[in-house]
């Protein structure tokens, strides 16, 4: 076997049992020596070079990707995720032909699904979504992940913050929460919008906060500009409506009677 | 298996933003990779990687790879400004030998933008341009590239765009051909280069590049420097090859004399001739240039004054060849045989005999229309006195004029005026005899009692026209004419004739001659006198301009105003941006005719750069002017700015050849037919012919002049539009419902259409691309006819003779047969018009062919010989033996055409062949010039491969005896003539024929 390729895998070996005893700065260190490593085999994408041992250094790179991805969920690092996923995604998609499905793959779909509506970046979330068969939509990771968008898209948010209790896996805990704060701003979103201001205890219901004290730290941290006053949360009407653009009528104007007289003129 | 390939960019991206700097690095070696495929994606990540570029601590080379990566990107997205600037970051990673889409736009745009900052940069006078020395590093490598590469026309071409005159110089000088090279770069120079100062700088570095080589090209550097205006450069070279003991090498002297000639530029040409150094032993006073006419009274000295050195050169080195050494005496030869050339004689001499001996001016037509013409309509009837004048423009042929005496004396003021100077297109180029041929209508000395006033002003004009352009032994003479007379009439003569006898001199005493003319502030005389200034001054862009347009703004009459206009557009000539301010100083004048003036201008001093800033304010002044004369003057001038890409004229004028306003509709026509003149471009033609039945009178006439210009000398076999342009012009004259305006264009055209004898075509560009002053200037000139008809006449400098006249050592025609590989049908002269009635005039086809009975028993010779070639031609064999046959045989023939006129019936009966067999000189069109081949075989060989114009000959064979032609032409000069005025031609010819030796009589030889 290519040396290359054992001293891989016993790296990658390490950086599982790091991973298993949750050691995060050993199994992030080793993660990108391995990263290194990997840029090394002209088997994997983008190249995708024919070389003898291509299926297996296929499969090693996936399922350190996989790892990685996994890795970034426990130490909670949305970015690492994101460009981990990135980076395993060709696997999924322009390696299937070649390589057997990984067991992880849909769940690991299924987070990134979770993660685009946490980051609430919905057109992103169904363009994934477009990518996937029928198949795929067919299992619990995804459904899940689709329900949630649609309650989310509906308004019924506490349908999205009870289905925490129906995760497929473990790991699907740590997006479910962020997404009940995505919830919360959007409401916060919508009552600037749709109130001047609101008692207290309105909003922390709104807000579906549990506590007056909960809010007034979300209020500080988030939204510095609303204004407490008399027991009344007040929201900055200020936002003066976009000045509408203003029609150059007389450029437009000139310009008309300038072609206008050239018109003439011309032959 | 299929190879994988990737669907997506976004893992690389991803991998970009990995902390692992190897990490990055692998990313942006793959996503240069792909980028050609994933720029969409990669687009929305330009920023980051952008910011990898900046990032100072990152690896030099991973910087520039970034650099190249956001580059890509910003040239798929159209963004070539931002792309040039990272693709600079991207220093050595960018290669130019690279052949995607992407280096070839980046580089287009590196090239364009390094040569507009270097012309700015010259614009704006800045010593140095702060040109991004990295921009400047691609640049220089692309032209390396394209040097090492061979290609050579490509480097040279981005070379002068960027003003690199050193690369331009390594281009030439390493290239595998350096003669093609360097006539290309000529080329390009003229055709792509629009600053006249920068081309200047262009053409001496060519010629620097030239006189290193071991074989100079002496035809091309003289080229050049005689559009750097450096006579110094041209004497030394010719002398250089006059004192060279190989005969060819005087040949080559001689031929680059007759190419100088060719365009026209008498100061400089006088220039170079003074500048030749004198044989040792020669006194000085011969080289004197012509003591101001020693002859003024007797007129039976027949050479002119204009021989007067020449004759006395040759005598006096006859006289030296006892006493100094050999080679002192063949100098001394061959450096009046080249004074002769370069003064103009030799060529206009040789020209003169051709179109004489060539002449086949139908003089049916002539007769039709002046049955048809009314008496008393003194429009028509003087219109066709010019349509004469011009048909037999240099062919010293006024039989019509001396078979309608009568006719002719119902000419009175000013018809007698142009009736008289007509004599002079006729006559034109007859140097000897001018004085001799107008004496009996010139302004008798003194006594002032004499003829009119009217016949005395028109002679005057005639004279100058003779000279036009050679003027040396008539100025002084027009000059005292000028002066002893106040007769208005007589001074606008005078001052018109030595306008054109003096073109473009500007010697200061005839200024001051005409412009005390100009100060009597008569409008007739003054009118003259201002064009007659501009004549003088062409091309001096001199501050006498300033002047002019002073007085321009103080006198009250039109005339002049018009006149001095005109001369002041004259002034500038060829000026291009220097002229800038002069122009912009007349196109805003309150006065129209000013403005008129200023669009002449703007003409002149662009004339065939084919300018954009100039063609942009012309079509604006076209449109927008208030005036109609400054509209049809500016749509007129686009005609001259165009001449040297006449396929662009049609396109440019279509619209206004449409407008609503006749005067915008009579400058685009003749704008077609100043551009398009002698081309027979179809679109031209086909713009032209809605015009010619246009509603207003005066398109009329302006459309078929012009159509008469763009079809001269096409016959109906190249286009048949030809024959029913002919049939229309026939019909518009014989109409007698006909509008005067427009029956006097059709007369016009008429002449035009058959000018010289069917032997002249109308040429503004020289062979080698320079432009003909005379020409351009007399085309000017002649497009003023709309409000003074006598300046019709200008039209005739424009003519050149469609001829290949071969010339040996001695300056003498030798038979010389050539090939013309195409049908002669195609180029033949039209067929001469068939008698409507029974009256005398058979005869006239004939009367200027051959003599009688001895043609006859020729042409059955020629039959025989016609069907042998033609035999022998069937048999298989290949067309030099077939040549050779014809050749051996009609070796007595003494006239090719002559012989293709008379087998004429055979040639029905038989297919035509597909080739013709031309003898020296003969006519050749410009459109067969790319037939014309030579014999290999044949007895002389050109120093130059010229398909036409003056060509000397190497003669193979110096030990036999040579045969002439041309000079037993002339010897039927002598015809029954019957008038005062054609006795006083027969003997001037007589004397003519007494110079030339007689030639040998060919015919005892062979048969």
């Amino acid at each position: 076997m290519d040396p290359q390729l054992t001293e891989v895998s016993q790296l990658f070996e390490r950086f599982k049992a790091a991973c298993v005893r949750e050691d995060v700065d050993t199994g992030s260190n080793l993660l990108s020596k391995l990263k290194v490593m990997l840029t090394g085999f002209r088997s994997l994408p983008p190249l995708f070079e024919d070389t003898p041992n291509a299926i297996h250094e296929l499969t090693l790179a996936r399922d350190i990707y996989e790892h990685a991805v996994l890795l970034s969920v426990k130490i909670g690092d949305q970015d690492a995720f994101e460009r981990d996923f990135f980076q395993l995604k060709p696997y999924y998609t322009d390696a299937s032909g070649r390589l057997p499905p990984s067991s992880q793959e849909y769940m690991i779909l299924g987070l990134n699904l979770l993660r685009l509506l946490v980051q609430n970046r919905i057109a992103e979330f169904h363009t994934e979504l477009e990518l996937l068969s029928p198949t795929a939509l067919e299992n619990p990771c995804i459904k899940h992940a689709v329900e949630l968008e649609q309650s989310f898209m509906e308004g019924a948010y506490n349908r999205v913050l009870s289905a925490k209790q129906t995760v497929p896996y473990k790991t699907y805990d740590y997006f479910m929460d962020l997404l009940a704060k995505t919830v919360r701003d959007e409401i916060a979103g919508c009552s600037e919008k749709a109130y001047d201001y609101l008692s207290i205890s309105d909003a922390r219901q709104t807000l579906l906060f549990s506590s007056d004290d909960e809010l007034l730290q979300y209020i500080n941290e988030e939204h510095p500009e609303w204004e407490i006053k008399n027991g009344v949360v007040i929201f900055q009407k200020a936002k003066e409506s976009a000045p509408c653009k203003e029609i150059p009528s007389l450029q437009l104007i000139n310009q008309t009677l300038s072609y206008a007289r050239e018109l003439e003129r011309i032959v | 298996m299929a190879a994988t390939m990737v669907s997506s960019a976004g893992a690389l991206l991803a991998m970009l933003n990995e902390t692992h700097p190897q990490l990055k690095q692998h990313a942006l070696y793959n996503l240069n990779k792909f980028v050609d495929q994933f720029w969409p994606e990669i687009s929305t990540s330009v920023p980051l990687i952008e910011s990898l570029y900046e990032d100072e601590e990152f690896d030099q080379h991973q910087r520039q790879l970034a650099a190249l990566v956001v580059s890509k990107v910003f040239c798929y997205l159209g963004d070539l400004n931002d792309s040039l600037s990272y693709a600079l970051g991207a220093d050595s990673l960018f290669d130019v030998s690279e052949d995607s889409d992407y280096v070839h736009t980046l580089l287009a745009k590196a090239i364009d933008e390094y040569a507009s900052l270097k012309s700015k940069a010259i614009e704006s006078n800045a010593e140095e341009a702060n040109v991004d020395p990295r921009l400047e590093a691609i640049v220089e490598r692309m032209l390396d590239k394209c040097i090492m590469d061979g290609k050579y026309q490509q480097a040279m071409g981005i070379a002068i765009e960027c003003r690199r005159l050193d690369k331009l110089e390594e281009a030439i000088t390493r290239s595998d051909n350096i003669h093609g090279t360097l006539s290309y770069c000529i080329n390009v120079s003229h055709a792509f280069v629009n600053r006249r100062e920068y081309r200047r700088e262009v053409l001496r570095l060519l010629v620097n590049v030239y006189q290193k080589l071991p074989s100079p090209d002496y035809l091309s550097i003289c080229q050049c420097l005689m559009f750097l205006d450096e006579p110094e450069g041209v004497a030394s070279i010719l002398e250089k090859l006059l004192r060279s003991g190989n005969k060819d090498d005087a040949l080559l002297a001689f031929q680059i004399a007759f190419d100088l000639v060719e365009n026209e530029h008498q100061a400089f040409l006088l220039n170079v001739r003074d500048r030749l150094s004198v044989p040792k032993s020669q006194s000085s006073e011969s080289v004197q240039p012509k003591p101001s006419d020693p002859e003024p009274t007797q007129n039976e000295n027949s050479t002119a004054s204009e021989d007067v050195p020449m004759t006395e050169g040759s005598s006096v080195s006859t006289a030296t060849v006892q006493e100094t050494d050999p080679n002192e005496a063949i100098y001394a030869e061959r450096l009046t045989k080249i004074r002769g050339i370069l003064s103009g004689e030799t060529s206009i001499q040789l020209t003169l005999q051709f179109l004489y001996s060539h002449n086949k001016s139908d003089l049916l037509i002539l007769k039709t229309i002046k049955q048809s013409v009314e008496m008393r309509n003194s429009v028509c009837h003087s219109a066709t006195i010019y349509a004469n004048a011009i048909m037999h423009a240099g062919t010293t042929v006024d039989t019509f004029l001396r078979e309608n005496l009568d006719w002719l004396s119902r000419a009175t003021n000013w018809a007698k005026f142009s009736a008289t100077a007509g004599l002079g297109v006729i006559h034109r180029g007859h140097l000897q005899q001018g004085r001799s041929l107008m004496r009996p209508y010139l302004p008798q000395g003194g006594s002032g009692g004499g003829g009119s006033p009217y016949s005395e002003g028109g002679a005057l004009y005639a004279l100058g026209l003779i000279h036009a352009n050679h003027g040396e032994g008539i100025k002084q003479f027009l000059r005292d004419s000028l002066r002893s007379t106040n007769v208005e009439v007589i001074q606008h003569g005078a001052c018109l004739g030595l306008g054109l006898a003096a073109l473009g001199t500007a010697d200061e005493d005839i200024y001051d001659d005409i412009k005390s003319a100009l100060y009597t502030d008569s409008a007739v005389a003054g009118e003259a006198a201002g064009i007659s200034m501009g004549l003088l001054m062409v091309g001096t862009a001199s501050e006498k301009a300033s002047e002019m347009l002073t007085y321009a703004h103080e006198t009250q009459h039109e005339k002049i105003i018009r006149g001095l206009a005109l001369g002041i557009a004259l002034t500038v000539y060829g000026r291009e941006e220097e002229a800038d301010t002069l122009i912009e100083q007349m196109t805003r004048d309150q006065d129209p005719i000013l403005r008129y003036g200023g669009m002449y201008a703007l003409a002149l001093a662009y004339r065939g750069t084919a300018n954009n800033k100039a063609i942009r304010q012309l079509l604006h002044f076209a449109v927008s002017d208030v005036s109609d004369d400054v509209r049809r003057t500016a749509v007129l001038a686009l005609g001259f700015v165009l001449y040297s890409e006449p396929e662009q004229t049609p396109r440019i004028v279509s619209l206004l050849s449409e407008s609503y306003n006749p005067h915008v509709r009579y400058g685009a026509a003749l704008a077609v037919g100043i551009s398009c003149a002698g081309t027979g471009l179809s679109e031209a033609i086909s713009l032209l012919e809605p015009l010619t039945s246009d509603v207003v009178d005066f398109v009329r006439q302006g459309a078929l002049i012009a159509m008469a210009m763009v079809m001269v000398q096409m016959n109906e076999a190249s286009d048949s539009r030809v024959g029913t342009f002919r049939r229309q012009l026939e019909k518009i004259i014989l109409d007698k419902h006909e509008d005067t305006m427009s029956k006097m264009g059709a007369i016009l055209a008429s002449g035009i259409l058959d000018a010289g004898g069917r032997n002249v075509t109308i040429r503004l560009l020289s062979k080698t691309k320079h432009d003909k002053v005379t020409a351009v200037v007399g085309l000017a000139v002649f497009s003023q006819f709309w409000y003074w008809y006598p300046l019709i006449y200008f039209i005739s400098l424009s003519f050149s003779p469609t001829a290949f006249i071969g010339l040996n050592y001695d300056l003498k025609v030798p038979k010389f047969e050539f090939i013309s590989n195409a049908k002669p049908s195609l180029f033949e002269y039209p067929k001469p018009t068939t008698v409507p009635t029974t009256t005398s005039a058979v005869k006239l086809p004939t009367a200027v062919l051959s003599t009688s009975a001895k043609a006859k028993a020729r042409a059955k010779k020629e039959a025989e010989q016609k069907a042998n070639a033609e035999k022998a031609a069937a048999a298989a064999e290949s067309s030099s033996a077939a040549a050779n046959t014809g050749k051996d045989k009609s070796s007595n023939e003494k006239d090719g055409d002559s012989m293709q006129v008379d087998s004429q019936p055979e040639k029905k009966a038989e297919p035509e062949p597909s080739f013709e067999i031309l003898t020296n000189p003969a006519r050749v069109v410009p459109a067969q010039e790319k037939f014309i081949k030579f014999m290999e075989d044949s007895r002389y060989a050109p120093v130059k491969l010229a398909p036409s114009g003056f060509v000397l000959l190497r003669d193979l064979q110096p030990t036999e005896p040579e045969v002439l032609s041309l000079t037993d032409a002339l010897s039927s000069t002598v015809s029954p003539a019957g008038g005062s005025a054609a006795g006083q031609q027969g003997s001037a010819s007589a004397m003519a024929v007494d110079e030339e030796p007689q030639p040998p009589q060919p015919f005892e030889y062979t048969s």
